[in-house]
């Protein structure tokens, strides 16, 4: 197979890819597919080229191609990623273990059901609207330096992959979910008392225990432990006697 | 909002080889980890030492004796891996106290590395007053 | 289906922190009395005996007693917590664990009264 048909020297690896059909491929195992990997060749390339000539029976998400859609996230050795900019080579193993990611419900090989993520982010309400950054004709405020992203979150789920008390804990909103409620008070949509009110319990900002796993693999710089570490801020400062 | 039927026992597997997956896990979860590691160790700890006051009880030879045998060997060194999480468990809870109420959230990994230094310091004075006296 | 009625727990969140930083004094204070500050580590028979007779070490000792034991027990629970239990879990592992503080501060309190009435 050529690569998308780059020319250029190949490196033969092997990609080890976690299997499951309810069903019949249950309980789930890995598979083995060998590619020839060129530089540019990312984990999803490799997914579409044994999907193409081998195994057509292959389950994965993707759309856009470009870090933009957030579909095609899985654990790539064991790291929460966007596939589609994850490169086969700089993984530097000659094996590389493809899994479905964690904390959501598997559905089959690499899919998980998002329903489980949408569950704890759309209580937030946050529309979603993301500017571009890139407007040349936007002028900054006096004192502003540079406008910042504010609905960078791609829903890709990652972050709920990624943190330690979502993996184990299914009634906590998780990262997300908070960083999007935390957006929502930002933004002023709807009462400050009661978004406060909807974080304020061992299931929303008190469930987390700063492990900031979100904040590191986040691939969309929302940083939502940092957000989740300002949220809680806010409820301890609204609880204080002098707030009133 | 409808929710998802999950099976319960699924997720609690699953949760549990969740926290035995070091694979991809940062800085921040092996903090998360120790905190947790140490603080279960410490729990242990208070009940073993109340056991051993209760000896306190039995009158002065039992105490004796028991003095004589914290102060072997062994008992040293578990005496060190002790003052080890009681180190690591406070430093590190202060620090995941101030960062958990929004303060120096961006700098959390040097916070760590100082503390973890700090609790190194800290253990070798220990160690020193232990074996030295 | 876990029940995701949230219980409010911000309260204990606050209360472990503070207790935390009130256990790094506390502590410190045990460390430094009980053993740093003795020869040999480890004080004979009748120095605890006497030592504990002192009114502020034994209030210290045992405020130290309360706020460890608190702080122990709710740790254990958000440990058990993040297991995903449902709420009848959530308030079974409180009631197991708010019974066993309760005897050990029992215990140690019977400890205290007995080792000063010496």
């Amino acid at each position: 197979m050529s690569n998308n048909g780059r020319p250029g020297p190949k490196t033969p690896v092997t990609l080890k890819i976690l299997r499951y059909k309810p069903g019949s491929i249950d309980p789930p195992r890995y598979d083995t597919f060998q590619v020839d990997a060129d530089p540019l060749m990312t984990v999803l390339d490799a997914l579409e080229e044994i999907r193409a000539t081998e195994d057509p029976t292959l389950a994965y998400r993707h759309s856009c191609h470009h870090a933009s859609c957030g579909t095609c996230a899985m654990k790539v050795n064991g790291k929460d990623v966007l596939s589609c900019v994850t490169k086969v080579l700089d993984q530097k193993s000659d094996v590389i273990v493809v899994e479905p990611l964690g904390t959501m419900p598997l559905v089959a090989d690499l899919v998980v059901d998002m329903g489980d993520f949408a569950r704890r982010y759309e209580p937030a309400g946050l529309s979603f609207v993301r500017e571009s950054e890139y407007l040349t004709e936007a002028q900054t405020p006096e004192g502003v330096e540079r406008y910042t992203r504010f609905e960078s979150c791609i829903e890709c789920g990652i972050c709920l992959s990624a943190c330690p008390v979502a993996n184990t804990n299914a009634s906590f909103i998780g990262p997300a979910g908070l960083a999007a409620w935390y957006r929502s008070l930002q933004k002023g949509d709807g009462e400050r008392a009661d978004i406060l009110a909807a974080v304020d319990s061992d299931c929303g900002v008190w469930g987390c225990h700063g492990a900031m796993e979100c904040t590191e693999a986040c691939p969309s710089q929302v940083q939502p432990g940092d957000l989740i570490m300002y949220l809680r801020r806010e409820v301890v400062k609204s609880k204080l006697p002098w707030a009133h | 909002m409808t929710p998802i039927p999950i099976q319960q026992a699924t997720r609690r597997r699953k949760a549990l080889r969740a926290w035995f997956d070091p694979r991809g896990r940062g800085l921040g979860f092996i903090a998360f980890a120790l905190q947790r590691i140490t603080g279960l160790g410490l729990v242990l700890y208070l009940l073993l030492h109340m056991a051993v006051l209760t000896t306190l009880l039995q009158g002065e030879s039992a105490w004796d004796q028991f003095v004589a045998f914290a102060k072997s060997p062994i008992m040293l060194l578990f005496d060190l891996l002790l003052i080890a999480g009681i180190l690591i468990h406070g430093l590190n809870g202060l620090r995941v106290s101030i960062v958990g109420l929004g303060f120096g959230v961006k700098q959390h990994k040097t916070f760590f590395w100082i503390m973890m230094l700090l609790s190194a310091l800290l253990f070798v004075y220990a160690g020193w007053l232990l074996f030295a006296h | 289906m876990q029940k995701t009625t949230p219980s409010k727990r911000g309260g204990s969140w606050i209360w472990q922190a503070l207790t935390g930083v009130l256990l790094i004094l506390l502590l410190g204070l045990h460390m430094i009395a009980q053993h740093f500050v003795v020869s040999g580590g480890l004080r004979t028979f009748q120095d605890v005996i006497d030592y504990l007779r002192n009114p502020v070490i034994l209030v210290l000792e045992a405020i130290f007693m309360l706020v460890v034991t608190y702080h122990a027990m709710v740790g254990v629970r958000a440990i058990l917590y993040d297991l995903g239990l449902d709420e009848a879990g959530k308030k079974k592992a409180t009631t197991v664990l708010t019974i066993l503080g309760a005897l050990i501060i029992v215990w140690a309190a019977y400890l205290l009264l007995r080792l000063t009435s010496m």
